[in-house]
């Protein structure tokens, strides 16, 4: 679709969208008509800063105000077929979010331009090594393979061996997890003899963390798995997925643009970044009405680059290395800015390293120290020769800032099979981070 | 012939789906609660799929939650 088509589309949505909300939504009303904005007034995509930004703050107090759901929806609860929350890893408040029949078939059709995308097809054999809870993962997903007519096998309240056995004997040619899970599942399988690789999976959907589009992890995803691997990335608050990679893998996400409006600003000052700068991703969806969402600031770092960019054909924009980290991700260690992606991306450039943690801690009760633990389990391997070099590596990334890097036994770090949080922050905090950082 | 938003033609079996949507949105606007319990919801489960035609045909398929999808 052509970008003036795109845009005049989208028009026309959010013109809808900003009506539905103003007419159904109390709360929504009232921040428009605070602003000064009616459906009306919208005529161009220009129009779109008159809109204020929504944070999760709001939304947080908003529930607590009045709980459980807030003042967000905008249709009976009655109406709602199902419940669902954020995954709590934040250790905020979660988020809790309903959906109707309507918006469960939008949340599903999301995820099957993303697996279509990818070029999953009706023959395939879909496995989701997911726990199916209240968190909405890949619950959608599990629908959009339905839905494209696959043999959807669900890897609920199974243990990891489990899974890996159940997907080889199904014979499944696509499996969506999160990266680490992903990684996981092929260490399960060398400790039980299998060979992922000369399986029959071809393709891997990756989604839940940054890490599926990191190159170091995702080329060690698709050489334990001897194939292909795609990142994708979603929010509860939207229900579903917002960008997928394609077939062509681009190095980067499509934006699903019919869908959302995708705006990057800068996250201090809230003005739009061009092509090709990182800024802060916010979100308008058009899919699910039972929570109209204008102008959601999602706190993920991107770099939004032309759709021409990749060779698939596809007029949507890409963001260039998917979500690059959250806003709120970045540490300040001793006055350098420490991202845990930028060092995922740098352990996992070594394939001998099985897990790893960061371990930021105070010492001698003043000084901040940053730590990556690792587990080495093949004996063959050279630990100190790994250590020295990964040590160097990490330095030379973070303008010279020296990291201990230390081995840890095997099988003692933490495992994950939902988001990863591989960041152990144990620093005395004096002052709030601002001040850490210098700003207030 | 019928056109979308954007002024494109359907196609024939494409504007046919639009004709089915519209009919089943009557039909439970207007006789919902008439119907056997889980007509209606079989129905209502139809026209939230179709719902998805509608929208990707940009045929601008409006809300569909007071007829309860």
């Amino acid at each position: 679709m052509p970008r003036a088509d795109i845009d005049a589309l989208q028009v026309r949505k959010l013109r809808n969208l900003v009506e539905w909300a103003d007419v159904q939504v109390p709360w929504q009303s009232k921040r428009l008509r605070d602003a000064g904005v009616t459906a009306d007034q919208i005529q161009s995509l220009d129009d779109l800063k008159r809109i204020p930004l929504m944070t999760r703050d709001e939304w947080m107090q908003g529930q607590l105000e009045a709980p459980p759901y807030g003042p967000i929806l905008a249709v009976p609860e009655s109406a709602a077929i199902r419940y669902h929350m954020t995954s709590g890893t934040t250790g905020k408040t979660p988020i809790r979010v309903l959906d109707s029949m309507k918006d469960w078939e939008w949340i599903a059709e999301m995820w099957c331009y993303g697996m279509w995308g990818f070029g999953v097809r009706p023959q395939d054999a879909l496995f989701i090594a997911f726990g199916y809870a209240t968190f909405i993962g890949f619950w959608g997903l599990h629908y959009a393979g339905e839905k494209m007519g696959c043999l959807v096998l669900p890897g609920g309240a199974m243990a990891t061996d489990a899974r890996v056995k159940t997907l080889v004997d199904m014979g499944a040619t696509v499996v969506a997890s999160t990266p680490t899970y992903a990684l996981r599942m092929a260490q399960e399988a060398r400790a039980l003899g299998m060979d992922l690789a000369s399986g029959p999976v071809k393709r891997l959907i990756l989604s839940g963390e940054p890490a599926g589009s990191i190159p170091a992890t995702k080329k060690l995803i698709e050489e334990q798995w001897g194939a292909k691997a795609a990142d994708t990335a979603g929010m509860t608050e939207l229900g579903t997925i917002m960008i997928f990679e394609c077939e062509s893998q681009p190095g980067g996400t499509h934006i699903i643009e019919d869908h959302y409006i995708e705006e990057v600003l800068d996250p201090d000052s809230g003005d739009p970044v061009g092509y090709g700068e990182l800024g802060e991703r916010v979100v308008t969806s058009f899919g699910r009405g039972f929570i109209p969402v204008l102008r959601y600031r999602t706190r993920d770092f991107v770099v939004r680059v032309p759709g021409s960019s990749c060779t698939c054909g596809r007029t949507f924009d890409i963001y260039d290395g998917g979500i690059r980290g959250r806003v709120d991700d970045m540490k300040l260690v001793r006055g350098t800015n420490v991202y845990p992606r930028a060092v995922e991306s740098i352990v996992r450039e070594h394939a001998e390293i099985d897990e790893f943690q960061i371990h930021l801690f105070t010492a001698d009760g003043i000084r901040d120290e940053i730590e990556v633990l690792i587990e080495v389990p093949d004996p063959a391997v050279d630990v100190d020769r790994l250590l020295e070099s990964l040590g160097r590596d990490l330095a030379d990334a973070h303008e010279g800032l020296r990291f201990g890097v230390a081995r840890a036994d095997d099988g003692t770090l933490p495992r994950f099979e939902l988001k990863a949080k591989r960041l152990v922050d144990e620093r005395i905090v004096i002052g709030s981070e601002g001040e850490r950082r210098g700003q207030t | 012939m019928m056109q979308n938003h954007m002024g494109a033609e359907l196609t024939e079996p494409e504007a046919k789906l639009v004709d089915c949507y519209r009919s089943l949105a009557s039909t439970l606007q207007m006789h919902g609660e008439d119907l056997p319990p889980f007509a209606r919801r079989n129905a209502l489960k139809a026209l939230a799929a179709l719902w998805q035609v509608m929208n990707g045909l940009d045929m601008d398929p409006g809300q569909v939650y007071d007829l309860g999808a």
